[in-house]
């Protein structure tokens, strides 16, 4: 039961303020008490469809809190279950729908991609967005490709292969970065697998469950997991390149939506990260290492997301297998987006103090690229740095000279 | 030697006494009320904190039911304040007989307490832990309510009054001239000084103690059972309503949402010492399979503390010997010993039930006034009390609110309860106590899941600022309230609750070095004399 | 292949993982979260009293070794003990580790108590009162975990064993935050790192202090530069400067806890935070794996060697029921020690409590033991709080404990994996 998986976990909070240690967003501003004070200590005061507390907002989601609490408080859950009554009770913005709906906007925008992208990147329009609903006029849009993956999918001439994997990639790189998901087909064909990518893959609803949209969002997973299960069934692995809506489908929607389903359970025992999946590959002896030198130093950064995934850093253990690659881990905390937490007028600012050191860092390296898993932390990376930032299947694919 | 007059003098300081306080304050008396440790520290303070509907009484005790439901309304209009409005669910679990219900329906109705039977799936939707097998649940209007917010409630309209509330003062024996009471002598147990109130009308309200102190005023043969009844409070809301077991009054058959417990109750145990009462682990064991029939998985979930009450159940010497208090009246008792023994100037009153505070109040001063030969009417059903004159009753986030409107402005003490420094400070001074015990009970400090783990060491450091002691006092009031809290959670020491222990354990010993500190002789006479 | 799954990341998962891992094996170390570094004041405390008040460590051992022979120690041995006490100094330079296991500095604890410990962070070692000394205490308006004027009494009233003066006093200051009534010790850690900060702050004390005082404050003296911090301050004040350590979370705890998993990972050892050990595959005496609940599924994570550092029953590693029925988590252990129903605590707080002593028996090299004696398996080492046998927190051992229970596993580890 939801009540007692979630609520019930307070029970194990010792007060040590552990995660608070580790917040990144309490770090960067006053406004947001910390994930311990709007966690377990302040849900003991909240009951029924009550919100008596609104700083509860400016959590971000990112989820550190339960990754590094010692006693198994699900701090950020608590919080995000909290944030949904917060959110119903004071009436959720326009912006927040429209932002927590990516596959929409990306539908319409995709065949006009150049006019859509030149508006995103219009200083007039950006500044009669934010006053009328409230994004950013800075906040980091990603450019929209114009074609999707499905399409590239569609005309690949894939050769046949023993086994086969289902690719989960996401509606970020189905509209926003079709060539990553290219990359990632050549990465597991090369390892002697035959890439199903199933059509109509709609959105994973994480963007609306952090907006506090949970019905919509547990419709958005219904349908997807309707469309993934059939594969999960026949006992196909799935991988997923967008670390965050892979950890949807394996731990959120059954911990902050509260589903319980057998297409999400088949689904969800059968998801993996893509570094993970092939990490695993590699501890069985099973991964390709015809690697090649990939002569660069490249600063890495581990998203928040990734890990709630609870396996440790995998591509850094991939990035270790390629000659003359160097990667430095930032040890950074987050770089503050969030999903679509940088984006909000009112928590831009706090978004870009959350990555300034991270930013800093990167800068201070003058790396070719950057590396991260997460899409959305990407494109914050970019927009701090300056610099490209790339997801680590490209490293492999650069290396394995695909 | 000092002495004091007053009109009306009232021992004890627990609901009973400071209902009389405030009633007779309030009816325009002097009045002084005299109360041996600190309002609210005894069987006030040690209940689960139910607002009766009177549903529990409505089949075994119509009376006691009426009674209930009267009051349960009168003081949602006079003590909102201290009431969150949980409303009250009786529910019939697998343990319980179904037929039950219906003449437990029947007797609600014949009381005049609001009833209704709802489907259960409605009950699960609103309650999503309580026990899946319930087969019926009817609705009442039970609710919570905050003894100690309401003791002291009742102080300060005494004070508004004019009246004298003594704390930490204890009765050393009855004043008696040939057949009138005319007060008592009474010991600051701080300061050690020991002066007399005289008094025209003296109220003995000391609820189980009433025996001894009616034995003083040589009117012998009261006698007041000691009823001991354990509670647990769990570490949040396992439930917003009262939930009680529909059957007949039972133990471990009620489980109260109260601020941010909740609070499972009770046994039912005669003891000889009302002073003593422990807890056993057969006890425990009792209510945690009690609190898993009404909400499963119950054992696993976390228990901050347990304590022991002692209720007053005074006994009809016609009625034969039993050894389950709970066959002896619920009811109250009101002693007139000028019809009794002949004495005048003096009332007893006793037994009872916190909700019925205010009717027995009502009762004694009616009583007395009688004798007095004068009438005043009671203002104690009309007129709010100081904290509930807006009406409102209390709502669970209401300090979770509080704190977010001041949060830049004010330091957070006592995190798990929402203390906030600056409300500390003013409550100490206020109660000018160095006992870190009565702070707590003042603003439920360190009352939540650390159990003072890390607000004890502030309220220590604050304490010493704020009241001006030195550092042997400071340490000692640290040392009482680890071993007063050590009393209370070292019985149900295990899963989380031994993690927090052990974590309180390394901030005491291991970083704070507490059992190190500098000793005085005072302490060191004091260990001597309580090894 | 993996060489060593060490489970937990407190002292004494991480000085394993870490020393395993510098011997050249392949190191995972695992943890459900972060560890009791947070919590404890960032001391290494070998042993503080038996009862009575130790002053040298190596000294007192041998002794309460012989005394409580199923104590940590009387396993660990005192040799062990001192030798990873120099390991441990030599992985901090920079931020530097001081004391040895001859001698216990009596440091000021933050309610003013005396506390015995035997190597400290340079920055609070002037606070030792072994010779006596005039004390300054300086509180900071904004943090509410440290009250100078309690401390500096007690402090004041103190007694040594040398009977050496000491003086104290206390003043409040406001450091320069606007806008914030309630920041927290690690908040201002991180103030201090910015020298504008440091300037203000010891432009407010350098008015305050008086004649030859030593200027003792709250343990929040910068977090990724604390030397320089620490240094700064001395030299703007002109006089010794030591900190105190408080509540968790603590500020050297966070910065031992960073400075070793830095080192680990940079020697090449991985890292799975979040991640809980919750079952074990054995074939005989062997452990073959770990089963570790991940993000949707429990993985086996495969090994040559296991290390337990998932702590006591402080972190839920050993677990009572409510039907007071006790378990280790990962490989069911046996667990020994446990007192009779009536008899787990005392009702005295300040007694001796049996159940602190409750854990998992080990023979000399670490491996755990059931009732009998008997080795129950050849590649787990158990380190850390979950050993039987001592009250930590009253001896004040639990850090030394940790320390050299986590080198002397390495030890095993490393001898049966060459």
């Amino acid at each position: 039961m939801i009540e007692d998986l979630i609520r019930g976990s307070l029970d194990h909070c010792v007060k040590c303020t552990i995660c608070e240690t580790h917040c990144p967003v309490s770090r960067a501003t006053p406004l947001f008490p910390g994930p311990k004070y709007v966690g377990p200590q302040a849900e003991r005061f909240r009951s029924g469809d009550v919100s008596p507390d609104d700083s509860l907002d400016y959590c971000s989601g990112c989820g550190i809190c339960t990754q590094v609490c010692p006693q198994g408080v699900k701090v950020a859950e608590i919080n995000s279950r909290a944030r949904r009554t917060l959110k119903e009770s004071r009436g959720i913005p326009l912006r927040d729908k429209i932002i927590s709906r990516p596959t929409l906007s990306a539908r319409l925008a995709t065949p006009v991609a150049p006019v859509a992208n030149w508006s995103l990147r219009n200083k007039l329009i950006r500044a009669a967005v934010e006053k009328t609903i409230g994004v950013h006029r800075r906040a980091p849009m990603p450019k929209f490709a114009g074609r999707t993956f499905q399409s590239w999918a569609r005309k690949h001439d894939a050769p046949r292969l023993d086994r086969s994997v289902v690719y989960f990639h996401g509606c970020s790189t189905n509209f926003f970065e079709p060539d990553l998901g290219a990359k990632t087909v050549a990465v597991l064909e090369h390892n002697g697998f035959n890439v199903i990518a199933p059509r109509g893959q709609g959105c994973c609803g994480l963007p609306l469950q952090s907006n506090g949209l949970f019905d919509d969002a547990t419709g958005y997973v219904e349908r997807l997991v309707a469309k993934l299960a059939p594969y999960a069934r026949e006992g196909y692995d799935i991988v997923a390149t967008s670390t965050s809506c892979g950890l949807m489908l394996k731990r959120e929607a059954y911990e902050i939506l509260g589903m319980e389903s057998d297409d999400l359970r088949v689904v969800s025992e059968r998801m993996y990260d893509i570094c993970e999946f092939l990490l695993d590959l590699q501890e069985r002896g099973e991964l390709e290492t015809d690697l090649s030198p990939v002569p660069m130093k490249v600063p890495y950064h581990v998203p928040c997301q990734q890990r709630g995934h609870e396996m440790g850093k995998p591509a850094v253990d991939l990035f270790r297998l390629i000659p003359e690659l160097q990667v430095v881990d930032t040890q950074r905390a987050c770089c503050g987006i969030a999903g679509t937490y940088g984006l909000k007028k009112e928590k831009y600012d706090i978004a870009m103090e959350v990555g300034r050191h991270l930013f800093e860092d990167v800068t201070r390296m003058e790396p070719e690229v950057s590396v991260c898993d997460s899409e959305t932390c990407r494109w914050q990376i970019e927009h701090g740095t300056r610099i490209r930032s790339v997801h680590p299947i490209e490293l492999l694919h650069r290396s394995y000279e695909l | 030697m000092k002495s004091v007059q007053t009109e009306v003098l009232v021992i004890g300081g627990g609901a009973t006494g400071a209902g009389v306080a405030w009633d007779v304050a309030t009816r325009g008396f002097d009045t002084v009320l005299v109360e041996r440790k600190d309002l609210g520290e005894g069987t006030t303070g040690r209940f689960h904190g139910l607002l009766h509907s009177g549903g529990r009484y409505a089949v075994k005790d119509k009376l006691a039911a009426e009674e209930c439901i009267h009051e349960n309304l009168v003081l949602r209009r006079v003590a909102a304040n201290t009431i969150e409005n949980t409303g009250g669910y009786f529910v019939t679990t697998p343990w319980d007989d179904p037929a039950f219900g219906d003449r437990f329906m029947e007797g609600c109705r014949d009381c005049g307490i609001p009833v209704e039977e709802i489907a259960p799936p409605d009950a699960f939707r609103a309650e999503p832990r309580i026990n899946r097998d319930i087969s019926r649940v009817f609705t009442v209007p039970d609710a919570a309510i905050d003894a100690w917010k309401l003791v002291w409630d009742c102080a300060k309209s005494t004070k508004e009054h004019n009246g004298k509330i003594l704390t930490y003062h204890r009765v050393l024996d009855i004043l008696r001239t040939g057949d009138v009471v005319r007060g008592a002598s009474v010991r600051n147990e701080l300061s050690g000084e020991e002066f007399d109130v005289h008094a025209d009308v003296t109220i003995n309200a000391t609820g189980a103690w009433a025996g001894k102190v009616a034995d003083m005023a040589g009117c012998p043969g009261v006698q007041v059972l000691a009823g001991k009844g354990i509670m647990i409070a769990m570490n949040h809301r396992l439930v917003n309503v009262v939930v009680n077991r529909c059957t007949m009054p039972a133990d471990g058959d009620i489980l109260v949402p109260i601020r941010t417990v909740s609070v499972i109750g009770t046994t039912d145990i005669r003891i000889k010492d009302p002073d003593e009462p422990d807890v056993t682990q057969a006890e425990v064991e009792q209510m945690l399979d009690d609190g898993e029939k009404l909400v499963p998985g119950f054992r696993r979930a976390r228990a901050l503390r347990v304590w022991a009450g002692v209720r007053p159940l005074f006994k009809d010497v016609r009625a034969p010997e039993t050894s389950d208090t709970r066959d002896v009246s619920r009811s109250h008792a009101l002693l007139d010993h000028e019809a009794r023994d002949g004495v005048t100037g003096f009332l007893t009153i006793t037994g009872g039930k916190l909700t019925t505070f205010r009717m027995m109040a009502e009762e004694t001063v009616d009583k007395m006034c009688e004798q007095l030969g004068t009438r005043r009417e009671c203002r104690t059903s009309i007129d709010p009390l100081p904290a509930s004159r807006t009406g409102k009753f209390y709502w669970l986030g209401e300090r979770l609110s509080k704190r977010e409107a001041t949060m830049h402005e004010d330091q957070l003490i006592c995190e798990c309860e929402l203390i906030q420094r600056r409300n500390l400070e003013r409550v100490m001074k206020q109660r000018s106590s160095t006992i870190l015990d009565d702070i707590r009970r003042a603003v439920r400090l360190g009352m939540g899941p650390c159990q003072g783990g890390f607000c004890m060491y502030r309220a220590t450091g604050i304490l010493h600022d704020v009241e001006r002691i030195d550092s042997w006092t400071a340490n000692r009031s640290l040392r009482d309230f680890l071993q007063e809290r050590w009393k209370g959670v070292q019985p149900i020491l295990y899963g989380d609750q031994l993690r927090q222990a052990r974590l309180d354990d390394w901030i005491f010993h291991g970083v704070l070095d507490v059992e190190h500190l500098p000793t005085d002789r005072l302490e060191d006479r004091a260990e001597r004399e309580h090894p | 292949m993996r060489d060593v799954l060490v489970m937990g990341m407190g002292t004494s998962g991480l000085v394993a993982a870490l020393r395993c891992q510098e011997a050249g094996l392949k190191v995972t170390l695992l943890a459900k979260g972060v560890g009791s570094t947070h919590l404890a004041p960032g001391t290494i405390d070998v042993l503080g009293y038996d009862p009575e008040l130790v002053e040298n460590p190596s000294e007192a051992l041998p002794r309460f070794a012989d005394r409580n022979p199923e104590h940590p120690y009387a396993r660990i041995g005192a040799d062990v003990v001192a030798r990873s006490l120099e390991w441990f100094s030599e992985r901090f330079d920079g931020y530097r580790y001081t004391g040895s296991v001859d001698e216990n500095f009596l440091l000021p604890t933050a309610i003013g108590s005396i506390k015995p410990s035997t190597l400290v962070p340079e920055t609070l070692a002037a606070g030792d009162l072994r010779k006596g000394g005039r004390l300054l205490f300086v509180g900071l308006r904004q943090l509410k975990d440290f009250y100078p004027a309690l401390t500096a009494q007690n402090v004041a009233n103190a007694k040594t064993p040398s009977g050496a003066d000491i003086s104290a006093r206390a003043v409040q200051i406001e450091p320069p935050i606007s806008g914030e009534a309630d920041v927290t010790g690690l908040a201002l850690a991180r103030k201090f790192d910015d020298p504008g900060f440091l300037d203000a702050v010891a432009t407010q004390i350098s008015a305050l202090v008086d004649g030859d005082e030593a200027v003792g404050l709250p343990a929040v003296l910068g977090l990724r530069r604390p030397r320089e911090v620490w240094e700064g301050l001395q030299e703007a004040l002109g006089r010794p400067v030591f900190e105190i350590p408080g509540l968790p979370p603590s500020v050297p705890g966070v910065r031992l806890h960073e400075i070793l998993v830095a080192q680990f990972e940079s020697a090449g050892g991985r890292v799975v935070v979040g991640a809980e050990a919750v079952g074990a595959d054995t074939e005989g005496d062997r452990v073959t794996a770990v089963r570790v609940a991940a993000a949707a599924r429990i993985k086996p994570f495969v090994a040559r060697h296991f290390v337990l550092a998932t702590g006591g029953f402080g972190s839920g590693a050993i677990e009572m029921t409510s039907s007071w029925k006790v378990r280790e988590n990962v490989f069911d252990l046996p667990v020994m020690g446990v007192p009779a129903d009536g008899q787990r605590f005392s009702p005295r707080y300040f007694d001796r409590q049996p159940m602190g002593r409750a854990g998992i028996r080990i023979d000399d090299s670490l491996h755990p033991l059931d009732g009998s004696g008997r080795r129950l398996y050849a590649n787990l080492t158990v380190v850390g709080a979950c050993i039987a046998g001592s009250e930590a927190w009253r001896e004040k051992s639990g850090e030394g404990i940790s320390l050299s229970s986590g080198y002397k596993a390495a030890t095993t580890v490393i001898e049966e994996a060459m």
